[in-house]
C-alpha cells in the first residue's frame, strides 16, 4: 500500500503529466528545435511582439542559433508559466516580473545567471534598484527587460490657476496646495490616489511609504510596517487624513484602479496624481488626454522623515533551471539574454528600440545620454526630472514567496483604514502579524 | 482445468443481467459515459483527494498529506467566516429581490395588453448579455468619477455632488446584488410565467362566481399554484448567487476592505492567486456541500405539497 509520500509523488506526477499535455501543442516546435540542436526557447508575455521577433531574427542571423519564440497575455502569463514549469515544458529564457522572482527561485524553476561574467558586467550600467530587483538571496537571476517607477504627476495649469509657481515638494505642501484648489473650486478632489485592490496597489503603497522614510520590512525581511517610526504608519495616516479630514482625496479611491485613475486625471478632474511614469506619454497626447501639454512630473513629495524616494519595478530576462542544467543550452540561453538584456552589436539596441517604439522605461543609465532618447522623452516630459527620480527609486521590500498571500490581507487592511473601520496603527499591526505568520510558515 | 477468460465471464454476466435492448443501449451510452467519467467524475473525485494535501504549486517538492487540516483551518480562519457572512447576505438579498421582481413581471406579462411581445423581448436582453460584459457595464455605471448613475442623479437634482458607490462599503454588496438581479430576473420571470400559464382558468372562474376579490384570488389560487415555479427559481437562483464570481472579480475584487469578500472570491484567491490547490479544493467542497444542503432544504420545504 502506498504511504503518504507515495501518494504525493503520484499526484505530483499526475499534475506534471496534465500540465505537460496542456502545453504540448505549444511545446512541440521547441522540442523539434532541441532535437535538431542549437535552439533557444524564449517565452514572453504579449508585449512589443513584432520588435521581439525582429530582434530575435537578428540574433539568429548573428549567432546561427534558432529562437523558438512564444508569448501569452500578461494577465495569464504567471499562471501559464507556472503550469509550464510544473509540466516541465521546454523553456530556456523567459521574461520574469520582480514580484515572481522569489517564488520561482524557491521552486527551483529559474536559475541564477551570476556565473556568467559577460552578463554581470552590465550591472555597472544599471540602476541599483534594477539590479536589486533581479537579486534574490544574494544571487542575480537576470538582465533587464524593462523598468519603471511610480511618479508624482501634476497638472501645470491647475497649479498656476491656484497661484503656485512650483509643485509641492512635501506631502504637507500637497495638502496645503490641494486645500487652496478646493477653496477656489479648481478641483473637488485635487489629489488622485488609486487604492483599489489590484496588482498596482503595492506600488502605490510602496511609493508613499518610501517617500515618508518608512519601510514594510527590514533588511532581514522581518516586518517593520507596524513600527510607529520606521514603518508605514505615516504614509497610511496621510492617506486616511487626506480622505477623511482634508477631503482632498476622493473616498472613492478604494474603488479606483490605476486605469480608472489615469482616465480621471487625463480628463482634468485632478491636479495631482500618483501614476507610473510611462503614463506621461499618454497624458500629454492630445488624442488621448484633455490635459495634453499640461501633465508634468515632479519629484515624489517627501514626508517629515522621508526623502524624494519612490518605488521602482523591474521585468527581466531570466534563465530556466532546466536550461542551466545543461552547459551547452545554458550558454545559448546566456547569449540570448545578453542580446536582449545587454548589448547587441555593441549597443543597448533592444532597450532603446523598446523605449522608442512603445515608451517602455529602461534600467541602463547610459541610454539617458542617447540623443534620440532625450529628444523623445523631452517631447512629452522632462528627461532630467525622470533621470533624477529614477536614481531615487528603490525595489519593493515585500517581494517574497508569500507576497501573494500577504498582499490580500494587507490590501484589505489599508482599505479598511481608509474607510475608517480601523485605525492606521491597527491596520498595519494586522498586516504585520500576517506577514510574520506567513514568514514563519514558509 | 482451464479457467474461462475474464472477457467471456463478463459477457455472460452482462447477458444474465441485461436483455438485448438494454445491452444495446449500454453500448451506445458507453462512449458518452466514458467521456463524462474522464472530464467530470474523475476531476471531481480527484479534487476531493487533493483537498487532503497541502499543495502549493510554487512549492512543488513539499506536498504533505494533512488529513482534514485544510478543512479545519478554514473554520479557524476569521476571513472565511467573513466570506460566509457576505455570501449569505448577498444570496438572501439577491434571491429575495429576483423572486419578487420576477413574480411582478410575470404577472404583468400574463395579462393581455398592447406591446406585450415587445416588452417580453426587451426583458430578455439582460439575460442574453454575458456576465463579464454585464459587470463591465455596471462598473462604468457605478464609477464615482464619471459613472452614469452619478450623472443621471446629478442632472435630476437628486444629488448635489457625485457620490461614491462601490467604494462605500455599506452600499457595495447591495449594488453588486443589484447588478446580479438585473441579469437574473428575465430567466426567473420565464420560469414563473410558465407556472402562471399552467394554472387552470376554471379555478379563477369558480372563485369569481363565489365572489372572491382580486387579492383573495391572488393569495389563494395564484401563489399556491406557483409553488413549483417558486421552488425552481429559488433553488436555481440560490445556487447561482452562492457561487457567483464574475461581478465580484470585475467590480470590486473583494473590496473595499472585505466588503465584498464572498466565498467564491476567497476560493479564487486561494487557488489561482496563491496557487494553494489543497485548501482551495477544500473550500470548494465546503461550498458545494452547503449548496447541496440548501437545495435539499428548499426542496423539502417548498416541494412537500407539489
Amino acid at each position: 500500500m502506498k504511504n503518504g509520500i507515495g501518494r504525493a509523488i503520484g499526484r505530483r506526477e499526475f499534475l506534471k503529466a496534465s500540465a505537460a499535455a496542456g502545453v504540448a501543442a505549444f511545446a512541440m516546435p521547441a522540442v523539434k528545435a532541441f532535437a535538431a540542436g542549437g535552439g533557444v526557447n524564449f517565452q514572453t508575455w504579449s508585449a512589443a511582439v513584432d520588435l521581439v521577433k525582429s530582434h530575435a531574427a537578428a540574433f539568429e542571423q548573428a549567432t546561427g542559433l534558432t529562437v523558438e519564440y512564444a508569448n501569452s497575455p500578461w494577465a495569464q502569463y504567471r499562471d501559464a508559466m507556472v503550469t509550464k514549469f510544473v509540466g516541465a515544458a521546454p523553456m530556456d529564457v523567459m521574461w520574469v516580473s520582480d514580484a515572481w522572482l522569489p517564488e520561482w527561485a524557491e521552486a527551483g524553476w529559474i536559475s541564477p545567471i551570476d556565473e556568467y561574467e559577460s552578463l554581470m558586467a552590465y550591472n555597472s550600467d544599471a540602476e541599483a534598484f534594477c539590479t536589486d530587483s533581479m537579486t534574490y538571496n544574494g544571487r542575480q537571476y537576470g538582465l533587464t527587460y524593462y523598468t519603471d517607477f511610480m511618479g508624482f504627476l501634476y497638472d501645470a495649469d491647475k497649479l498656476q490657476e491656484a497661484g503656485f509657481s512650483a509643485p509641492p515638494s512635501s506631502w504637507d505642501e500637497v495638502v496645503e496646495q490641494s486645500l487652496v484648489m478646493k477653496e477656489k473650486g479648481i478641483s473637488d478632489f485635487p489629489m488622485m490616489l488609486a487604492m483599489a485592490k489590484e496588482s498596482w496597489l503595492i506600488e502605490f503603497m510602496s511609493a508613499m511609504v518610501f517617500s515618508q522614510g518608512g519601510r514594510f520590512t527590514d533588511d532581514n525581511g522581518d516586518s517593520v510596517m507596524q513600527d510607529e517610526k520606521l514603518g508605514a504608519q505615516a504614509a497610511l495616516r496621510w492617506i486616511v487624513d487626506a480622505v477623511n479630514k482634508h477631503k482632498i482625496v476622493s473616498p472613492g479611491c478604494v474603488e479606483t484602479g490605476e486605469l480608472s485613475g489615469l482616465k480621471a486625471f487625463a480628463s482634468g478632474n485632478h491636479a495631482f496624481a500618483l501614476l507610473p511614469k510611462y503614463r506621461l506619454a499618454m497624458l500629454n497626447d492630445p488624442a488621448q488626454s484633455q490635459i495634453a501639454g499640461r501633465a508634468k512630473q515632479a519629484l515624489m513629495p517627501m514626508g517629515a522623515d522621508g526623502s524624494h524616494a519612490t518605488v521602482g519595478w523591474m521585468r527581466f530576462h531570466g534563465m530556466s533551471a532546466q536550461a542551466a542544467a545543461d552547459k551547452a543550452r545554458a550558454d545559448n540561453a546566456a547569449k540570448l539574454i545578453e542580446w536582449f538584456g545587454g548589448k547587441s552589436n555593441g549597443a543597448y539596441t533592444f532597450q532603446k528600440l523598446l523605449f522608442l517604439d512603445i515608451g517602455a522605461g529602461f534600467g541602463v543609465k547610459p541610454l539617458f545620454e542617447d540623443p534620440a532618447i532625450r529628444e523623445k522623452y523631452n517631447s512629452y516630459a522632462d528627461v532630467e526630472v525622470i533621470q533624477q527620480q529614477q536614481a531615487l527609486a528603490r525595489k519593493k521590500d515585500v517581494v517574497t514567496p508569500w507576497f501573494g498571500d500577504w498582499s490580500e490581507t494587507n490590501g484589505a487592511a489599508w482599505q479598511s483604514a481608509i474607510l475608517g473601520n480601523i485605525s492606521p496603527a491597527d491596520a498595519l499591526r494586522k498586516s504585520g502579524e500576517e506577514w510574520d505568520e506567513l514568514k514563519s510558515e514558509s | 482445468m482451464r479457467s474461462k477468460p475474464a472477457g467471456s465471464s463478463m459477457a455472460v454476466s452482462l447477458r444474465r443481467h441485461f436483455n438485448y435492448e438494454e445491452r444495446t443501449a449500454l453500448l451506445f451510452i458507453a462512449p458518452v459515459m466514458s467521456v463524462l467519467g474522464l472530464v467530470a467524475v474523475f476531476p471531481i473525485a480527484y479534487s476531493f483527494y487533493l483537498s487532503f494535501f497541502s499543495i502549493k504549486l510554487t512549492r512543488p517538492n513539499r506536498t504533505p498529506f494533512v488529513w482534514f487540516d485544510n478543512y479545519l483551518d478554514l473554520f479557524r480562519d476569521e476571513l472565511f467566516w467573513t466570506a460566509v457572512l457576505r455570501t449569505v447576505s448577498f444570496t438572501l438579498m439577491s434571491v429575495t429581490a429576483i423572486t419578487v421582481l420576477a413574480l411582478l413581471v410575470a404577472l404583468l406579462l400574463n395579462e393581455t395588453f398592447r406591446g406585450r411581445r415587445l416588452v417580453s423581448t426587451v426583458l430578455l436582453i439582460p439575460w442574453a448579455i454575458p456576465y463579464v460584459a454585464d459587470a463591465l457595464m455596471w462598473k462604468w455605471i457605478y464609477d464615482s468619477g464619471y459613472g452614469a448613475l452619478n450623472g443621471l442623479l446629478y442632472q435630476l437634482d437628486f444629488i448635489d455632488k457625485y457620490m461614491v458607490w462601490l467604494g462605500d462599503q455599506k452600499k457595495t454588496l447591495p449594488l453588486i446584488a443589484n447588478a446580479f438581479v438585473w441579469k437574473e430576473v428575465p430567466l426567473a420571470t420565464i420560469l414563473l410565467l410558465v407556472s402562471l400559464k399552467s394554472i387552470p382558468q376554471d379555478l379563477y372562474q369558480a372563485a369569481r362566481v363565489d365572489g372572491a376579490p382580486l387579492m383573495q384570488r391572488f393569495f389563494h389560487i395564484t401563489l399556491p399554484s406557483m409553488r413549483t415555479g417558486f421552488m425552481l427559481v429559488i433553488i436555481y437562483e440560490t445556487m447561482m448567487a452562492i457561487r457567483h464570481f464574475d461581478l465580484f472579480f470585475i467590480l470590486t475584487e473583494g473590496g473595499p476592505g472585505t466588503a465584498s469578500h464572498v466565498l467564491s472570491w476567497e476560493i479564487y484567491v486561494e487557488t489561482f492567486r496563491n496557487l494553494s490547490f489543497g485548501s482551495g479544493a477544500a473550500m470548494s467542497y465546503l461550498l458545494a456541500l452547503v449548496t447541496f444542503a440548501l437545495a435539499y432544504f428548499i426542496i423539502r420545504t417548498l416541494g412537500r405539497s407539489v
